[in-house]
C-alpha cells in the first residue's frame, strides 16, 4: 500500500492538502466578495486542474451539482485557445453542450503559469442572479430550445495578460438583467481564481515545478486507487431502476422514464442509460456533462471521505444513448436538468444501497424553484423586483435511522435557504408561513424527514407573473425495503376576493398574479424505509409529541393507535391491544388496497372519502390534484415501482 | 485591607489554571489543580492551594467553558421559545445547509428546543417595521399559561422582523412575566436587533437555553468568593475578548459560550505587544487540538460568524479563533491508498500517546517528538514519565515499516505534516486574509506549540517567534489582561449615497447611551470608558460586508467610503472606486477599561547558565548533540543559538538549528527564526 506513490510521503500528504485548502481559500473568497445572491447562498464551485484540464482537487464545500463538470469546462477553453494563453489570462464559459451545467452558471478559469509554461488552472464557478432569456433568472420552463433561455458563453477571454476585457465583459454583462452585479462576480471570480494561483506558485516556489506537476496527477492516481479498492472489494452484479419526470408538456399523459442498469465488474462501475426516454418538450432535459455529473454525484454519497477529483471520475463508464433526456444535444433546453439530475442520484441511492446496505437510503424530495418578478409597488418609484425562492425538504429514511428533516435539495447539500425578514425586505411579499409540514414524512420503519410548507401574501405589485419549476406530483417521492411514499409536490394559488384554491401544480410559467393572491407550496418528506408496520410505537408517540406526525395518520400508516392524555403537557399513550389489532389488520388489506381498481379510488378521493395520501401510500394511485382524474398511464408506471420497492418487502403477517 | 491581588482563573477540561499577580510587584504565580465535576470546586480548592487571601483580591476574573459545555452536551433545562404564528421552526428549518456534504449518514444536531416546545401566538411586523397585526394577548396568556405548566426554566420570545420593531416582543414578555414569574424571558429584539431570522431566533435562543445555567453557576461562584472575603464583583470573560459582570450574564448569558477560547487570543494579543509586535499570530497547541488567532495592530480579528454547534450561529461579536484537530494526542495514520496522514483522531488524555504506556500503540505527534529527542522523558516536573522505547516502537511500526523509512526519517515526516497541517491553517487565516506573515510574530503556547512554533515559523516565512514564559497557562493570563467590554450592534441598511450622517450620528448616539449605563451600572468609572465605533459596509449589491472604524463625531460619509474600498482591497485584493458602496450594520464596542498591572521587568544579570544536560536531538535528518536547558535558569538577556532546548514544567521550547534565542525583560524566548 504505503510505498506506491512517486513522491515521498510527506510532500505527497503536503501537496494534496495544500491543492485542497488552495481551493478552498478561493471558496472563501468567493463567499466573502460575490454580489449574486444564488452565490451567496453557497450555489458555486472551485476547482484546481493539472496542465491537461483533469481535476486535481475541487472543493469541500462545493455544491454537488457541479461535481464532475468543472474538468470539461476547463478542457474546452483549452480546445478553444490552445496556445494563445498567457500570463494574466482569465476566460469565461457557461456552455452545458460543453459539460457546463445550465446557462446561469459561468465559470471563470485561469491558468497558472510557471517557469513560462501552463502547470495548472483555476476554475471558478458561480451561479449568476441572471444570464437574459426571456424570463428573470433565466428559468423559462415553456423554453423548447436554448435561444429564450438566456446568453450562451462559449470560451472567451475576460482578461488579457491581466488587462480586462471590457468590450467583452460589456457585452456579456449586458445581456444580463443585472448588468452591474454581472461585473462585479466577474471580478469577485476572477480573484478568487488568482488567489488559487498564488497559493500553487507558492508550492512551485517551495516544492518545485516539477514535484508540484507530480503532485497534481498524484492524488487523481490516489484517489482513483482509493475507490477501484473499494469497488473490487464489492460482489460483481447487475442491478437496475428507473425514475420519472413527471410528464412531458409537449407529449401525451405518462411518466417519463429514466432507466439505469448498474455493473460492477472487477474495479469498474458502469451506468447504462440504455432504454431511457428521448429528449422531452421542455427544459427538463440532460446534456452529457450533467448526466456525468449526476452520476459522480450519487456514486460519491458512497465514499463520503475521499476528496473529490479526476481520479474519481475514472472509475465509472457511461453508456447514454444519443437524443435521450439524459443526452441532450444543442440547441435542446436544458436549463432544468437538475430535474434528471435529481432522478439519477436517487436512482444511484438505490442501487448502491443494495451494494452498501449500511449507508442505504430512500428517495429525497425534488428541489423546487419559484420565480415572481415584476414591480414593487410599495414605493413610488416601483423598482423591478425579482423574487427567487427555494425550499429545504425531507431526505430518505436510513437503515436504522430517520431520514434527515428539512434539508436542503439532495443535487446541492450546501446550498442555503434563504431569511424571509431579506426576502420581505426586497419584495412586495410577506409570507405567512413557513413551517414542518405535519404528516409530510414518507411512513417507514424508519421515517422519511419532514418537508415544509411556505405561504406568501402579495403585497403591492404590479406586472408580476409567477412562475414554477418542479416535479414529483406525479412521480411521488418513493419509499424502499416496504416503506412508502411521501407526498405530491406542487403549488396552489388562492386569489385575492376568495374564488377558491387554483391548483397550478409542479411546473408552470408566467401565470399573472397581483395585491392579495396568495400561494403556497409544500415540499415532500423524504420515502420511508422499511415496513411502517414495524415501526417503534414508542417513536410515533416522539413524533405525535412535536407534531412531525398527526394521530390520525400514526393509526393509517403505522397502524399505531394512540390516546391523547394531555395535548397541553404533550402526553400520549399507545394502546397495545388496539395497535396489535389494527396492525394486523392492515397487514390483511393492504396488498389488495394497493391492486384496488384506480377509477374507484378516484372516485373515492372526488367524494372526500378519502384523502391525498390515502391515495398515494395506501392505494399507489396517480391523480390529477386539482380535478381528481385518474392518470391511468401515470399510475401503473407508478404502482409498477411501488410493487418492486414497497410490496415485495412486505411481509405477510 | 490593601487589595493588591489580581487573580484570572481559566477552568479547562482537565486542569484548573489559576494565576496570580501581584499589582505591587508585577510578578505572577501560577497554580494548576485538576477541574472538578463542579469547576467551583476546582477554583475554590485552587484557591486555598495558593493560598490566596480573597480579601486582598481587587480582580477576581474567570474564563469559564460552563456555557459551552451545557450546549454540547445538552444538559441543558427545558426552555421554551414563542414566536410568530406560521414560524415555529425557524431554528429547525435554519438555513437548511450540512456540515458534511457527502456523508448522508452524519445530521446537523438537533436544535436546542425541540418542535413540541416552540409555540407560537398570532403577531406580525412588517419589513418596514411596521405592526401589521398586533399581538393577540388572549393567545398570549394562552401560551403563558401551558409553558407554566410545563414548567420551562427558561422562554425565548422570537419574533419576525422585530430587529426593526420589538413592540410586540415587549408585549409577550410583559405577559409571560405576569403569567409566569421569576423565569428569564429573552427576547430577539434586545439580544440582536439584528436581520435575518435565523441568525438572531437562534443567537437568542441560545441565550435562553444557557441562562439559566450560567446565571446559576455565577451567582454560586459569586457566593463562594464574597463568603470567603471577595469584596468586588466577579468578572466573567466572554468570547468578544473582554469581561462582564453577573448583572450583564443575566441577559446575555450566551456571551459565555467559547469564553476559554478567547482568553488564549488574548494573551497571545497582549504578549506580543509587549514584545513590540502589533501584530501576531496565537498559535495555542494542546493534546487533541489547536486554536489560531490573529491580532493586526492592536486588534484581535473579531467576528459575528461563529458558532458552538455547526447550524446554531451566536451572533455576538466573537475574536475570530480557527480551532484544527491537530495536537499532541493526534495520531499519525496511513490510509488504503497509502498516503501518511495525520489527525484529526487523537489519542486523546487517555490511552494518550503509545509513550504513555497506556496501551495505545499508533504513533502520534508526541511519540515522533519523543523519537527525534525534542521532547525528554519526564514531562511536567516529572509527574509523567514517558517510555521513548514504547514511542520508537509506534513510529517504527506505524509509519517507518509501511513507507520504508528509517526511524528517525518517520518521526520526521509525521512531524512536517503535523505542521503542514497548522500552517495551512495560519494560513487560512492570515495570508488569505489579506496579511502577510512576515509583518507578525508568532506567539507559541499551549503545551505543544513551543514545540512547532519556530517550524512553522519558518514554513510561513513568520520571522519571530515568542514563547511566553509559562506557555501551559497562557490563557489563565489572558483572563487577568482584559478590561470590561460589551458589544453593541444594529442593522442599519441603507446606501453610502442616501445615509445621513446626522441620523447615523444619531443611532449611534443612542447605542453609545445604552452602553454607557450598562458600564456605568458595573461600576466603571466615566473616564475609564472607551466607545469605539465601526461600520459593516459592501459594495451595493454584495451579500457579505466588511468592518470598517469610523470615527466619533461620525464626520463625512465620504470618507467612510474611502476607508471601506482600502479595507476591501487589503482584505479581497481588489477595490471598486466607480461602484455604489451600501451601510449594513453599526457595531459599537464599549470598554471600561480596568488598570493593567505592569509586568515584572527584568534586568539582565550576565549570567550563562549551564545546560541541565545534553541530548541527541534529530533535526532534518541529522542527529545532533544539543543541549538541554531549565527555563527557570534562563536569566534576562541571556541569548543561546540553536540546536537548543528547553524543558519547563508546562512546556519544552525546541530551538532548532539556524535560529538564535533571547530572553527578553519579561522572560520571554524570542526566537528569530532564519535559517
Amino acid at each position: 500500500m504505503a510505498g506506491d506513490l512517486p513522491l515521498d510521503p510527506v510532500t505527497f500528504e503536503v501537496l494534496k492538502n495544500s491543492f485542497i485548502t488552495s481551493v478552498d481559500q478561493m471558496g472563501e473568497q468567493v463567499l466573502r466578495t460575490c454580489y449574486s445572491f444564488v452565490i451567496y447562498n453557497r450555489d458555486f464551485s472551485s476547482a484546481l486542474h493539472d496542465a491537461h484540464g483533469e481535476c486535481a482537487a475541487q472543493g469541500n464545500q462545493d455544491i454537488a451539482v457541479h461535481v464532475g463538470t468543472l474538468h470539461f469546462t476547463c478542457k474546452d477553453v483549452m480546445r478553444f485557445f490552445g496556445d494563445d494563453m498567457h500570463e494574466g489570462d482569465v476566460f469565461a464559459i457557461n456552455d452545458p453542450y460543453a459539460g457546463g451545467t445550465h446557462f446561469p452558471d459561468v465559470r471563470l478559469i485561469r491558468p497558472i503559469f510557471a517557469d513560462g509554461k501552463i502547470i495548472a488552472f483555476s476554475q471558478s464557478n458561480g451561479h449568476w442572479s441572471d444570464v437574459g432569456g426571456s424570463v428573470p433568472g433565466s428559468f423559462d420552463v415553456a423554453a423548447r430550445e436554448m435561444f429564450r433561455e438566456g446568453l450562451r458563453i462559449t470560451p472567451v477571454r475576460l482578461f488579457d495578460r491581466g488587462r480586462f476585457c471590457k468590450d467583452v465583459a460589456h457585452l456579456v454583462a449586458s445581456n444580463t438583467r443585472d448588468p452591474a452585479s454581472i461585473i462585479g462576480d466577474i471580478q469577485a471570480q476572477s480573484q478568487a481564481t488568482q488567489v488559487c494561483a498564488r497559493e500553487i506558485l507558492r508550492l512551485v516556489n517551495k516544492y518545485g515545478r516539477d514535484t508540484v506537476e507530480t503532485g497534481l496527477a498524484a492524488v487523481q492516481d490516489y484517489v482513483e486507487r482509493s475507490v477501484r479498492q473499494r469497488i473490487a472489494a464489492l460482489p460483481d452484479g447487475e442491478w437496475e431502476t428507473v425514475d420519472f419526470i413527471d410528464r412531458d408538456p409537449a407529449g401525451g399523459e405518462g411518466m417519463i422514464p429514466i432507466r439505469i442498469k448498474l455493473t460492477i465488474k472487477g474495479d469498474r462501475a458502469i451506468y447504462d442509460f440504455t432504454g431511457s426516454h428521448p429528449t422531452i418538450g421542455s427544459i427538463y432535459n440532460s446534456a452529457f456533462g450533467t448526466t456525468f455529473s449526476a452520476v459522480a454525484a450519487g456514486m460519491k454519497t458512497f465514499f463520503p471521505d475521499l476528496p473529490l477529483n479526476s481520479g474519481f471520475y475514472r472509475c465509472f463508464e457511461i453508456i447514454a444513448p444519443e437524443g435521450s433526456i439524459i443526452d441532450a444535444k444543442w440547441p435542446i433546453a436544458v436549463t432544468g436538468f437538475l430535474m434528471p439530475f435529481e432522478k439519477i442520484m436517487n436512482s444511484i441511492y438505490e442501487m448502491w444501497s443494495k451494494l452498501m446496505p449500511e449507508r442505504a437510503l430512500a428517495c429525497a424530495f425534488n428541489l423546487e424553484y419559484l420565480l415572481t418578478g415584476g414591480l414593487d409597488a410599495r414605493s413610488s418609484d416601483k423598482p423591478i423586483f425579482m423574487f427567487y425562492d427555494w425550499l429545504p425538504g425531507g431526505w430518505g429514511g436510513r437503515n436504522g435511522k430517520d431520514g434527515s428533516n428539512v434539508t436542503t435539495a439532495c443535487f446541492g447539500t450546501g446550498l442555503m435557504s434563504q431569511p424571509v425578514e431579506g426576502q420581505e425586505r426586497a419584495n412586495p411579499i410577506l409570507t405567512t408561513e413557513c413551517e414542518i409540514l405535519k404528516d409530510s414524512p414518507g411512513p417507514g420503519k424508519w421515517r422519511g424527514g419532514a418537508g415544509v410548507v411556505k405561504t406568501s401574501r402579495m403585497l403591492q405589485a404590479e406586472k408580476t407573473v409567477i412562475s414554477y419549476i418542479c416535479d414529483r406530483e406525479r412521480a411521488v417521492v418513493w419509499g424502499i425495503e416496504g416503506g412508502l411514499p411521501s407526498m405530491p409536490h406542487g403549488l396552489t394559488l388562492m386569489r385575492a376576493g376568495g374564488q377558491g384554491e387554483e391548483r397550478l401544480g409542479s411546473i408552470f410559467s408566467d401565470v399573472p398574479i397581483g395585491e392579495g393572491d396568495i400561494f403556497s407550496r409544500p415540499t415532500a418528506g423524504g420515502g420511508g424505509f422499511g415496513d411502517p408496520l414495524e415501526r417503534d410505537p414508542a417513536l410515533v408517540v416522539e413524533d405525535i409529541k412535536d407534531d412531525y406526525v398527526s394521530v390520525e395518520r400514526a393509526a393509517k400508516d403505522y397502524g399505531v393507535v394512540v390516546r391523547t392524555i394531555d395535548a397541553e403537557l404533550c402526553e400520549y399513550e399507545v394502546d397495545t391491544a388496539a395497535t396489535a389489532a389494527l396492525r394486523a389488520k392492515i397487514r390483511a388489506e393492504r396488498v389488495a388496497k394497493v391492486r384496488l381498481d384506480p377509477e374507484v379510488v378516484a372516485e373515492n378521493y372526488r367524494s372526500g372519502a378519502i384523502s391525498v395520501l390515502d391515495v398515494i401510500r395506501q392505494h399507489a394511485v396517480i391523480l390529477d390534484w386539482g380535478t381528481g382524474a385518474l392518470l391511468p398511464k401515470s399510475t401503473s408506471q407508478f404502482r409498477e415501482v411501488f410493487e418492486r420497492r414497497s410490496v415485495a418487502k412486505w411481509s405477510a403477517g | 485591607m490593601v487589595q493588591n491581588l489580581r487573580v484570572a482563573v481559566d477552568v479547562g477540561g482537565t486542569f484548573t489554571d489559576i494565576c496570580i499577580m501581584d499589582e505591587a510587584t508585577g510578578l505572577i504565580r501560577i497554580e494548576k489543580t485538576s477541574s472538578t465535576p463542579d469547576p467551583i470546586e476546582g477554583i475554590m480548592g485552587g484557591v486555598s492551594k495558593a493560598g490566596i487571601d480573597l480579601s486582598e483580591v481587587a480582580l477576581f476574573s474567570h474564563g469559564t467553558t460552563v456555557a459551552t459545555n451545557a450546549l454540547i452536551t445538552r444538559r441543558l433545562p427545558r426552555t421554551a421559545v414563542v414566536t410568530t404564528k406560521g414560524f415555529r421552526d425557524v431554528i429547525e428549518i435554519r438555513r437548511a445547509n450540512k456540515e458534511d456534504l457527502w456523508d448522508t449518514y452524519k445530521d446537523v444536531v438537533k436544535p436546542y428546543v425541540p418542535r413540541r416546545d416552540r409555540l407560537t401566538v398570532p403577531e406580525r411586523v412588517d419589513a418596514g417595521g411596521l405592526v401589521v397585526e398586533p399581538l393577540d394577548v388572549e393567545a398570549a396568556r394562552e401560551v403563558a399559561r401551558i409553558l407554566k405548566r410545563r414548567n420551562v426554566a427558561a422562554i425565548a420570545v422570537c419574533f419576525m422582523n422585530a430587529y426593526l420593531n420589538g413592540a410586540n416582543e415587549r408585549a409577550m414578555r410583559e405577559i409571560l412575566l405576569e403569567e409566569v414569574p421569576d423565569i428569564p424571558v429573552s427576547i430577539s429584539s434586545q439580544v440582536l436587533p439584528e436581520i435575518f431570522e435565523h441568525e438572531r431566533f437562534s443567537t437568542t435562543v441560545a441565550n435562553a437555553v444557557v441562562s439559566p445555567v450560567v446565571v446559576s453557576y455565577t451567582s454560586r461562584l459569586g457566593e463562594r468568593l464574597a463568603n470567603e472575603g471577595y469584596t468586588r464583583d466577579l468578572l466573567l470573560l466572554h468570547t468578544g475578548g473582554g469581561v462582564m459582570t453577573p448583572a450583564s450574564v443575566r441577559d446575555f448569558a450566551a456571551r459565555l459560550a467559547g469564553s476559554g477560547i478567547a482568553a488564549g487570543a488574548i494573551a497571545s494579543r497582549y504578549i506580543a505587544g509587549l514584545c513590540g509586535y502589533p501584530n501576531s499570530i496565537g498559535l495555542d497547541m494542546g493534546g487533541t487540538s489547536t486554536d489560531v488567532s490573529l491580532a493586526y495592530e492592536g486588534q484581535s480579528r473579531i467576528t459575528k460568524d461563529w458558532h458552538i454547534e455547526f447550524g446554531y450561529p451566536i451572533r455576538f461579536a466573537s475574536i475570530e479563533v480557527l480551532t484544527i484537530g491537530a495536537g499532541g494526542g493526534s495520531l499519525a495514520w496511513t490510509d488504503s491508498a497509502g498516503s501518511l496522514r495525520n489527525g484529526p483522531q487523537s489519542a486523546g488524555a487517555f490511552p494518550g500517546p503509545a509513550c504513555y504506556g497506556n496501551g495505545n500503540t499508533q504513533p502520534t505527534n508526541t511519540d515522533a517528538n519523543v523519537t527525534l529527542g525534542r521532547l525528554g522523558s519526564n514531562l511536567a516536573g516529572g509527574k509523567v514519565q514517558l517510555a521513548p522505547a514504547l514511542a520508537r516502537q509506534a513510529v517504527e511500526d506505524g509509519v517507518a515499516k509501511p513507507f520504508g523509512l528509517g526511524l528517525h526519517e518517520a518521526a520526521d515526516a509525521i512531524v512536517k505534516v503535523a505542521n503542514a497541517n497548522m500552517s495551512d491553517a495560519v494560513r487560512l487565516i492570515s495570508i488569505s486574509r489579506g496579511y502577510d506573515p512576515r509583518d507578525f510574530a508568532l506567539v507559541a503556547f499551549g503545551g505543544a506549540g513551543a514545540l512547532h512554533g519556530v517550524d512553522i515559523a519558518r514554513e510561513l516565512a513568520i520571522p519571530v517567534v515568542i514563547v511566553p514564559p509559562n506557555p501551559g497557562v497562557t490563557s489563565a493570563l489572558g483572563c487577568l489582561l482584559v478590561d470590561m467590554q460589551h458589544d453593541f450592534s444594529q442593522s442599519c441598511m441603507v446606501g453610502a449615497d442616501e445615509a445621513d450622517a446626522a441620523d447615523i450620528e444619531a443611532r449611534f448616539a443612542a447605542l453609545e447611551e445604552e452602553a454607557l449605563a450598562r458600564l456605568t451600572h458595573e461600576g466603571i468609572a466615566s473616564q475609564d470608558i472607551v466607545l469605539q465605533r465601526s461600520i459593516d459596509m459592501m459594495y451595493r449589491g454584495q451579500w457579505r460586508s466588511l468592518a470598517v472604524h469610523a470615527p466619533s463625531p461620525i464626520g463625512a460619509i465620504a470618507d467612510l467610503v474611502q476607508s471601506f474600498h482600502s479595507e476591501h482591497q487589503r482584505e479581497y485584493n481588489f477595490r471598486r472606486d466607480s461602484a455604489p458602496v451600501s451601510f449594513f450594520r453599526l457595531n459599537l464596542k464599549a470598554v471600561g477599561v480596568v488598570p493593567k498591572a505592569e509586568f515584572a521587568v527584568h534586568e539582565p544579570t550576565g549570567a550563562i547558565p549551564e545546560p541541565v544536560g545534553r541530548r541527541r536531538v534529530w533535526f532534518e535528518g541529522n542527529g545532533l548533540d544539543t543541549p538541554v536547558y531549565e527555563r527557570d535558569d534562563l536569566p534576562c538577556g541571556f541569548s543561546f543559538q540553536g540546536p537548543a532546548i528547553v524543558e519547563q514544567v508546562d512546556a519544552t521550547t525546541v530551538v532548532p538549528p539556524g535560529a538564535s534565542a533571547e530572553v527578553d525583560k519579561y522572560l520571554n524566548i524570542i526566537i528569530r527564526v532564519k535559517e
